[in-house]
């Protein structure tokens, strides 16, 4: 028997591949906002966005030789450190023929993939649905 | 060489250090020199700003974003030539506004006319 989604009242699915512009940042400063607020949201990450939350890309960046000790944090880990703060509230779910289909098969364990043709129980399982960017 | 920045604020929580600027620093280092033009977006890189705030996110303090201004200075010190072209600096309302020490403004096609003169041109 298929294990039914958590509700929440927001799914946001982000689209917009990282490293071109601050969809992320701001994708993330709007789901601390919504948690602080007491919200209840899902991420459905697609496309590009799935590879933020690989495993390979460990807790921080490679070293900035221009500032040898300071630790950048990786996308990977901010994600994993706002899904442990808020348990009950986030939930974070890839797309998995995007992660396929962009060689990342290896994702932070709190992460669960998903096919793309069981997205709409994603939008079922949420009070509303807001897409980010593009694909 | 003359690299054309005219896309700005990319992924600030992705890149964090890892942005044009670093680039520009290191092609500087390896390829005997770099002129930068800031246009678009970019021009607004070219005028005094207070630096990004931190961010909290699950608790966790963020504060070690790409800071634009200070990788200017960085590119100038190393003698980069950093260039603002005054139609992005009007675009964006910053026609009143003095840039940074060190940075020339210019007008659209001046530094179009002196791409025989480099002998890469790019964008970054």
């Amino acid at each position: 028997m298929r294990k039914s989604l958590p509700q929440t009242d927001l799914l946001l699915t982000l689209m917009g591949a990282p490293h071109a512009d601050d969809t992320l940042t701001d994708t993330l400063r709007l789901v601390q906002a919504l948690l602080d607020s007491g919200t209840r949201v899902s991420v459905w990450a697609c496309g590009y966005a799935t590879l933020l939350t690989q495993r390979a890309l460990g807790e921080c960046k490679p070293r900035n030789p221009a500032s040898w000790d300071t630790e950048y944090p990786s996308t990977a880990a901010i994600i994993a450190t706002m899904l442990a703060a808020h348990p009950e509230h986030l939930y974070w779910y890839g797309c998995r023929f995007c992660s396929d289909d962009r060689g990342a098969d290896d994702h932070l364990a709190e992460v669960v993939m998903r096919p793309p043709a069981r997205y709409a129980e994603n939008v079922a399982a949420a009070g509303k649905t807001l897409v980010i960017g593009v694909m | 060489m003359l690299a054309i920045v005219e896309q700005a604020y990319r992924g600030a929580l992705e890149k964090q250090f890892f942005d044009c600027f670093c680039l520009a620093a290191e092609l500087h280092r390896q390829l005997g020199g770099l002129d930068m033009l800031l246009r678009g977006a970019a021009a607004t890189y070219a005028v005094p700003a207070p630096e990004p705030v931190s961010l909290i996110l699950g608790g966790r303090e963020l504060a070690t974003f790409s800071v634009p201004r200070t990788n200017l200075g960085t590119l100038l010190d190393a003698g980069a030539g950093v260039f603002v072209e005054r139609e992005g600096l009007a675009e964006h309302g910053l026609t009143d506004v003095e840039p940074i020490d060190g940075i020339t403004v210019v007008e659209g096609q001046e530094l179009a006319r002196r791409w025989p003169d480099y002998r890469t041109v790019c964008f970054l």
